[in-house]
């Protein structure tokens, strides 16, 4: 098709203000920088948001819901002591969470007994759970959040796309900020699909709040880093080639989840230390650009200038997602 | 908003292209058939409304609709004039059950299907060279979300062209816990009757370019979206809350500039469960007020069955095909309008001939679980 799109797109003037994590060992965003992977305790749901509503949800629901508590108490979205309800109408926040295979179990495990014996046999309260937006819905209707509701379940590439369109929803007028989820979960089924131990694989979920520049400043809020410009290609160099025409500007670090990233001082790649938190949180698919993100909020919060390059996907995949993202204090006036 | 739409591609029970499937939709004719997908002995419900393309009775086979999707985008991008190199532009694929029948099989008949399928890049990149690609999974809306988010990117200068689909298959979870929610399954889908029994499931895909005015392709237009709005109810997990859907019905009049009074056609949602149809008769009574037995109305899940995240756009080119040729599908299987539907003026027979001339603007509706809903306008062109 002629088409003359470049495919590099700037979301203007969005910025994130706010990080939560439900993730086993990690209650800071510096901790998510960290190269050794520590014995952790699962993350108890109960424990972090209390039981009340949590039952038929299933485990990546209940992530997502302890992530996105976090994250509105933390950009200030909600009240920090927890007392009273959204500070801001609930029609200017809308919800994108990533995940691509928070209920395959629930999908496994209904269709396997229907095949073993009819529907009599399976329970009625799993349906929710089959229609795979139920985590970006349960966390609106958890938080009264009123504005679009996106569920991505784009592949490799899943939770860059997701902060991505974050922005883009704010940089249309949907809403004036987007809580973002990314979100996947260990257990028998996703174990037996992708053929990888439990232990290899990400149990947990991760949040930020991508909000427009002038809404954030209206109500407050601090920005902790700025999007920059972001693309989807079909090669990691292809990739930083777009969100970082001629190697600038050179970031301070680059978060990628190639295998193999290509050594320092690879022409044509950025000559920067790299971070792969899945090393330490385990196989992290539909939350990994979110889980990117954040950590690069934790690199600002010890490095408060520079930029963070965050790739997710490899040659192999469909296709590498890149975005550029800004510190706060770089963020442009 | 005015974004051309300049080309159109559909598959469903009832056909294999947008020629079809309109056809097939005037002349009252449904895709139900006896379940022939899943073993019939475990579920009570006996009828569906699917694309059976099985190699053979009882065999199902993983990427089905993925195959029905790539047709779809192909049909539209041949129809709007246009090559099959998708790799400068985006591609956004609404969906509510991805590829989970694949998964199913995978998981319950160790079928060969590699989890890299279960989003639709992998395949679009395959067939159509397209990277800039996303699958979102919004449930029964999903592909009007997809087609406000498309409609964005045009807004917002980031592409000049985008391609915009939907597609759904029949998993066996999502049939057999509605199986097991309906008590009382019903044997067809009968939106909006008295004896509305529930809703059943249907397959297909529906694709759409959509393109700035500037576009070479948009001089052949075969109408125009004037609005797509989304939003969330945020009330409850399943059923669906009037006044959500009516304040995103609001929004979409509110983005295209017109008033209800200026809808002439409504493509309703209409599933035919008492939840959903009531809900989207009080939104509906709601916005339209005492203009409700103004724009004509119709629902073709009474023929395409419920055809999930795919429904919405299907609606959009029934709603585009209608505004050109004059002609709306009927809803078929309508005897008494329940409740406030009762005020609605359906579409039930031949379109009359003084309809064609007021036939301007439609607004199509799509709602899903969760309370996500999304609501387009559309305005035709003259044939």
């Amino acid at each position: 098709m002629t088409s003359a799109s470049d495919a590099v797109v700037t979301a203007s003037d969005a910025v994130v203000t706010g990080v939560g994590l439900a993730l086993p060992g990690a209650r800071h965003t510096a901790d998510l920088l960290r190269t050794t992977r520590e014995p952790a305790e699962p993350v108890d749901p109960g424990t972090l948001i209390g039981r009340r509503g949590l039952r038929y949800k299933d485990r990546a629901t209940q992530l997502a819901l302890c992530a996105a508590q976090d994250v509105l108490r933390s950009s200030g979205l909600l009240p920090a002591d927890g007392e009273g309800g959204l500070t801001v109408p609930g029609d200017s926040v809308g919800v994108a969470v990533s995940s691509n295979l928070g209920n395959l179990d629930t999908v496994c495990e209904v269709a396997s007994a229907i095949a073993a014996e009819t529907t009599s046999r399976i329970s009625p309260m799993a349906l929710p759970n089959a229609s795979s937006n139920v985590i970006a819905s349960s966390v609106a209707m958890q938080h009264g959040l009123r504005g679009p509701n996106l569920m991505f379940c784009n592949g490799p590439t899943s939770g860059l796309d997701a902060v991505y369109w974050a922005a883009a929803l704010v940089s249309a007028g949907r809403c004036d900020r987007v809580v973002v989820i990314g979100v996947e979960t260990a257990n028998a089924v996703v174990e037996g699909l992708l053929g990888e131990p439990a232990e290899r694989l990400l149990d947990g979920a991760v949040a930020l709040v991508v909000e427009s520049g002038p809404a954030a400043r209206a109500r407050g809020a601090r920005p902790m880093a700025a999007l920059g410009p972001y693309t989807r290609r079909g090669s990691v160099r292809a990739v930083v080639e777009r969100v970082l025409p001629g190697g600038r500007p050179a970031p301070a670090i680059w978060f990628t989840s190639q295998e193999q990233p290509p050594a320092l001082a690879t022409p044509g790649f950025p000559d920067a230390p790299r971070h792969d938190p899945t090393g330490v949180f385990g196989r992290a698919d539909g939350a990994l650009g979110v889980l990117q993100c954040a950590a690069a909020v934790g690199r600002f919060g010890t490095h408060p200038s520079g930029t963070a390059l965050i790739t997710t996907g490899d040659d192999t995949d469909d296709a590498v997602a890149g975005l550029l993202l800004h510190s706060a204090r770089e963020e442009r006036p | 908003m005015n974004w051309a739409i300049t080309g159109t591609g559909a598959v469903a029970s009832i056909g294999r292209d947008t020629d079809e499937v309109f056809d097939a939709l005037c002349a009252g004719r449904s895709g139900r058939a006896l379940l022939r997908g899943f073993d019939s002995r475990a579920y009570r419900a006996a009828h569906a409304y699917e694309i059976d393309d099985r190699p053979a009775d009882g065999a199902d086979v993983p990427a089905r609709a993925t195959a029905w999707l790539l047709r779809a985008v192909a049909e539209a991008l041949r129809d709007a004039g246009l090559d099959e190199d998708l790799s400068g532009t985006p591609v956004i694929v609404g969906t509510g059950l991805r590829e989970l029948r694949s998964v199913e099989l995978k998981w319950c008949e160790s079928a060969d299907f590699d989890l890299g399928g279960l989003h639709f890049g992998t395949a679009l990149r395959e067939r159509f060279g397209a990277t800039w690609t996303y699958t979102i999974s919004n449930a029964c809306s999903a592909s009007l979300h997809a087609l406000a988010m498309g409609s964005d990117l045009l807004t917002a200068g980031t592409a000049e062209a985008v391609v915009v689909a939907g597609v759904d298959t029949i998993t066996a979870s999502m049939f057999g816990l509605l199986d097991r929610v309906q008590l009382d399954p019903p044997d067809r889908v009968r939106p909006f009757d008295q004896n509305r029994r529930g809703t059943l499931m249907g397959d297909g895909a529906a694709a759409v370019v959509l393109t700035r005015e500037d576009h070479p392709a948009a001089r052949l237009a075969r109408g125009r979206l004037r609005a797509a709005s989304m939003n969330c109810d945020a009330s409850h997990p399943t059923a669906p809350d009037p006044a959500g859907i009516a304040q995103a019905i609001r929004l979409a009049h509110e983005q295209a500039g017109i008033k209800a009074d200026d809808v002439d056609l409504v493509l309703l949602h209409g599933t035919g469960t008492a939840l959903n149809d009531e809900a989207e008769a009080t939104a509906l009574c709601d916005v339209f007020g005492s203009g409700i037995g103004l724009p004509l109305m119709t629902a073709v899940k009474s023929m395409t069955g419920h055809t999930s995240g795919g429904s919405g756009l299907l609606g959009l080119i029934v709603a585009v095909r209608a505004l050109a040729a004059g002609r709306v599908p009927p809803t078929i299987a309508l005897d008494t309008p329940a409740g406030v539907a009762g005020r609605f003026r359906f579409a039930t027979g031949a379109t009359p001939p003084e309809e064609p001339e007021r036939l301007r603007i439609a607004q199509v509706d799509a709602f899903g679980f969760g309370g996500v809903n999304a609501v387009a306008i559309v305005e035709g062109v003259a044939a």
